[in-house]
């Protein structure tokens, strides 16, 4: 069962020169349920833009996302009730503590008070928060609000998973920390779509690569299909092939 | 999870967060407590002591020469007694007007010939006033010199009359020689027999009566104006800007709450934070007053206090205020990214603020004609007349309210719109202009919420303007042509423009589609017999109420011009094209707007009760709210304008048909009725008989969808 559809989505900017950019250009692909999608692409390649139209932050110019069966452009609150969302540089409330932001985004869920509290109480055993869970955001280190935010993502159990670079600038404790919480959603079942600059991350857990260039997709498929495909064995050897293979000009270059 | 329990649990965890933060305590508690009572201290106490000090100062009087310095000292050196005998004389009399003066301590003079102070010739006296070497110049010359009884000194003063001490100078130095001019008078009747009433024929008493803290209600209101926002300042910022800079807006964006319920319930914390910051700056205020006893100082002179029986009201009066400025607030710092970007786009906002609060708290500025509309202006004005203990009628107060609380709504709107939007909350992708570049703009079947809201709250005031200014022409049949050629430029043309511009489909914004011929039916039925209930229901309401004058005056005016206008002119002018032109607002572009998130009645029922407002009289209000109400049901069903139009002109029309062609009344058997009298029977029961049938056709079909909402054309 396909969890997260991309359907030729498109997302435009207004260009300095008075014309418009396209940071996301007629992108489609399919995550089946269960499944981690990782999505690759150098800096500029629109990764965050489609991460972005996939939990309805962003509207698409054209093209649509459905999620677990909704579509975003049409009801983007349904869509982002089935989703959690999570990036390295997602904030905490510097004034709550993590059990009341917990409680709190519960709410914002649709949770009743009572069951967002005991969905908060288990997340804090779960995650291991016990020691800093009434202290003040601005007072926890940076592992302790990793995984303060990786509970805010879990606190509505969504089956789909967003991840946009998150383990961006982590020390590697807090790394562990992320990459064991993804390891483990996925064994839950849910559905992750993930988007990184690390290689070695993305060849050891994604179950689909897709390769991101200018806004659309240039190759996709397992790792051993990417390999056969571009004839390398390591993924950022492949990466740079696809890569430059699409860019002529770099090709020329190097 | 409903809107209200949505806007709740938002509400309960930014006040918590803002609770928490030292920075707003600060600025709500310990400023108000501290700040403001030492700068209260500070200033009156310096006032005081200044206007003691100049009391008690010597007032240096410079005078030609010698021998009129020897003529002024024999003057001050008298008046103790001259004040004495005017008084025993008084007493005689049975008055007790020199009382007071006997009891004041004298006025100090040093008297000087210009030589002692520098200044030579008696013609530097000007100039010596001028440079402030001396307070006030004098030169007496003396007719008459060799009879007592006709000796006359003309003295002539130099005094400057803006500067305070200069005119004090003057005052004192005046009462002197009136004094003594009054006892030689009454001397030198006694010496001719004459009795003083002779020559005068009238005696002036004048009074001075002084409003009890008059002059706290000038200055408080201002400082409590200031007080409100540097409450609601920090708030405002740290809830959007803020969470745009700690990187939590993203997290809060991508929760399944709808805009509009983070907006409210943000702008709703700020509100609380504002109105407490208030209370705290008043109560801090009083509490310096009453312990200080600074009472006297602060109220007006005499036995008047401090209005304390006030308080509660200016505190009541500054809730819609604090509303207005948090909304004001949010909106302007949802444009912000930054805590340092927010503050940049607030200096401007407080400063226009400032200007009309600072025009409003002029002693002249009164709450009437525009000012009753001007945006902050007047609701200093209004916590001013409630401090002086003016009279307010229900009309001013309730457009106060109105006219704020729809600026209020606007700026909401306003916030809204931005707030989370793509380029706030994503400053690496888009600049801020992109979400208002009209080429990215996807075209949208209905004008939004916000947008309706906006459009509407600044037609208000222009049409209030523009419906005073109109006014003034005078001439009846101006008038109306005016505003025949006015209503469709502010009614049909700027909506218009708002929707080509965001790429509303007209047709859908408007509801300008055709609609069954069943509707246009009703609509014929409703419009042709509203009028008889409308007037049984204004009859109603004037036995409760009973019609204010002026407006029962301005109604006869219109009348009796009505009656001598060309008939198809009024019904031009009176009936067709403000059926038009209110329709396609109220009941095209407003509850088109308010469609996209109400239900059908309050949406009904809102778009009703701005069509009211609009009419600017409180009187006038229930009659037409409850027709904008039937208009609104009948383009609610029909899914068009058109009924609600047919309807609207035909009601009008007959209104207008009524005045103009006198013969109407008596074919319709109500000739010579008492228009503050209920109609006839014969005309009242099937008028309402049809009425309700109208209502029962229009009733039978569906209403729009949320389908229909959605539908991009």
């Amino acid at each position: 069962m396909e969890m997260v559809i991309a359907d030729n989505l498109v997302k435009a900017f207004p260009a300095p020169d008075g014309g418009e950019k396209r940071a996301v250009n007629g992108l489609s692909f399919c995550v089946g349920k269960g499944q981690i999608y990782g999505l690759l692409g150098p800096n500029g390649a629109g990764k965050t833009t489609t991460l972005r139209l996939l939990s309805g932050l962003m509207k698409p110019t054209s093209g649509r996302a459905i999620l677990a069966g909704r579509d975003v452009n049409q009801d983007p609150r349904a869509v982002k009730r089935v989703i959690g969302f999570l990036t390295a540089n997602t904030g905490l409330y510097q004034r709550l503590s993590p059990r009341e932001l917990l409680v709190y985004f519960g709410e914002l869920q649709g949770l009743v008070r009572a069951k967002a509290a005991a969905r908060a109480e288990y997340l804090i055993d779960w995650l291991d928060m016990a020691d800093f869970a009434d202290l003040r955001g601005g007072a926890l280190s940076t592992g302790q609000k990793q995984r303060t935010n990786i509970g805010r993502a879990l606190v509505g159990d969504p089956p789909i998973l967003i991840l946009d670079e998150p383990t961006l600038g982590l020390d590697v404790l807090s790394n562990r920390v992320i990459l064991d919480f993804i390891v483990r959603e996925r064994r839950e079942g849910k559905t992750i779509v993930l988007c990184t600059h690390y290689l070695d991350e993305a060849e050891s857990m994604c179950d689909v690569i897709g390769l991101l260039h200018h806004g659309r997709l240039v190759a996709e498929g397992t790792l051993d299909e990417l390999r056969s495909f571009a004839g390398e064995q390591r993924l950022s050897n492949i990466f740079l092939k696809i890569v430059h293979a699409d860019e002529p000009l770099l090709a020329g270059a190097s | 999870m409903n809107f209200g329990h949505r806007i709740w649990i938002v509400y309960v965890k930014e006040l918590i967060d803002i609770l928490r933060d030292r920075r707003t305590l600060i600025a709500m508690i310990v400023v108000p407590i501290v700040l403001y009572p030492l700068l209260m201290l500070g200033s009156i106490q310096a006032v005081s002591t200044q206007t003691r000090e100049f009391k008690d100062e010597k007032i240096l009087l410079a005078v030609q020469d010698e021998v009129a310095r020897r003529q002024v000292f024999q003057w001050l050196r008298d008046d103790e007694q001259v004040i004495a005998e005017l008084q025993r004389q008084a007493r005689a009399r049975g008055s007790d007007e020199w009382d007071e003066v006997a009891a004041e301590d004298p006025a100090l003079f040093e008297v000087v010939i210009p030589d002692d102070v520098g200044l030579e010739g008696r013609f530097d006296l000007d100039e010596g006033v001028r440079l402030r070497r001396i307070r006030l110049g004098v030169e007496i010359e003396v007719r008459h010199v060799e009879d007592p009884l006709q000796r006359q000194y003309v003295v002539s003063s130099k005094y400057d009359p803006e500067e305070v001490r200069s005119a004090s100078a003057y005052r004192r130095f005046r009462a002197v020689l009136d004094r003594r001019a009054e006892w030689t008078r009454g001397d030198r009747l006694g010496h001719l027999g004459i009795p003083v009433v002779v020559i005068e024929p009238i005696v002036v008493q004048p009074t001075e009566v002084t409003t009890p803290g008059s002059m706290l209600g000038q200055i408080l209101p201002l400082i409590l104006v200031l007080m409100t926002i540097t409450g609601a300042i920090y708030p405002a910022i740290d809830l959007t800007a803020g969470e745009r800079e700690r990187g939590t807006l993203e997290t809060l964006m991508v929760c399944p709450v709808p805009v509009l319920d983070l907006v409210v319930g943000k702008f709703l914390v700020v509100t609380t934070v504002a109105i407490m910051g208030a209370a705290l700056n008043l109560a801090s205020v009083s509490a310096t007053v009453y312990f200080g006893g600074f009472e006297s100082v602060v109220g007006a002179p005499g036995d008047a206090a401090f209005p304390w029986g006030a308080l509660p009201l200016i505190l009541v009066s500054l809730i819609p205020f604090a509303i207005l400025m948090s909304a004001l607030m949010i909106a302007v710092c949802s444009f912000a990214r930054t805590f340092k970007e927010a503050q940049n786009y607030i200096t401007p906002v407080i400063l226009a603020v400032l200007i009309p609060g600072g025009i409003a708290a002029l002693p002249t500025s009164r709450l009437e004609g525009v000012m009753t509309v001007m945006p902050v202006a007047n609701m200093v004005l209004l916590t001013k007349e409630l401090l002086l203990g003016g009279e307010l009628g229900a009309s001013v107060v309730v457009l106060v309210l109105f006219s704020t609380s729809l600026y209020a709504l606007a700026a909401i709107a306003v916030a809204t719109r931005v707030f989370g939007t793509e380029s706030v909350v994503f400053a690496d992708t888009a600049s801020l202009r992109s979400t208002f570049s009209r080429r990215l703009m996807r075209p949208a079947g209905r004008p939004t919420l916000s947008m309706a809201v906006l459009v509407v709250a600044l037609l208000f005031p222009i049409w209030f303007y523009v419906q005073s200014g109109l006014q003034s022409a005078g001439d009846f049949a101006v008038v109306l042509r005016r505003t025949g050629q006015v209503m469709p430029i502010v009614f049909i043309l700027v909506p218009l423009g708002v929707c080509a511009y965001f790429k509303v489909n007209i047709v859908g914004a408007f509801a300008l589609g055709g609609p069954q011929g069943r509707y246009l039916a009703a609509a014929a039925l409703l419009g042709l017999t509203a009028w008889v209930p409308a007037h049984a229901l204004s009859v109603a309401q004037q036995s409760i109420v009973p019609m204010p004058a002026v407006l029962e005056a301005s109604e006869e005016i219109m009348q009796t011009a009505l009656a001598n206008t060309r008939p198809w002119l009024a019904l031009l002018l009176l009936a067709l094209v403000p059926a038009v032109c209110e329709e396609f607002l109220f009941r095209g572009f407003l509850l088109g707007g308010l469609a996209t998130v109400l239900r059908k009645w309050p949406a009904i029922i809102c778009a009703g009760c701005v069509f009211g407002a609009f009419h600017f009289y409180v009187f006038k209000f229930p009659v037409t709210a409850i027709l904008g109400v039937v208009l609104g049901y009948l383009c609610w069903q029909s899914r068009s304008i058109w009924p609600a139009v047919v309807m609207h002109a035909l009601h009008n029309g007959i209104t207008v048909s009524l005045n103009v062609w006198p013969g109407l009344s008596d074919v319709l058997g109500i000739g010579g009725v008492d228009p503050a009298a209920f109609l006839p029977l014969h005309l009242l029961v099937p008028a309402c008989l049809l009425f309700v049938a109208g209502l029962l056709l229009v009733r039978r079909a569906g209403s729009w969808s949320p389908e229909d909402q959605l539908v991009v054309t």
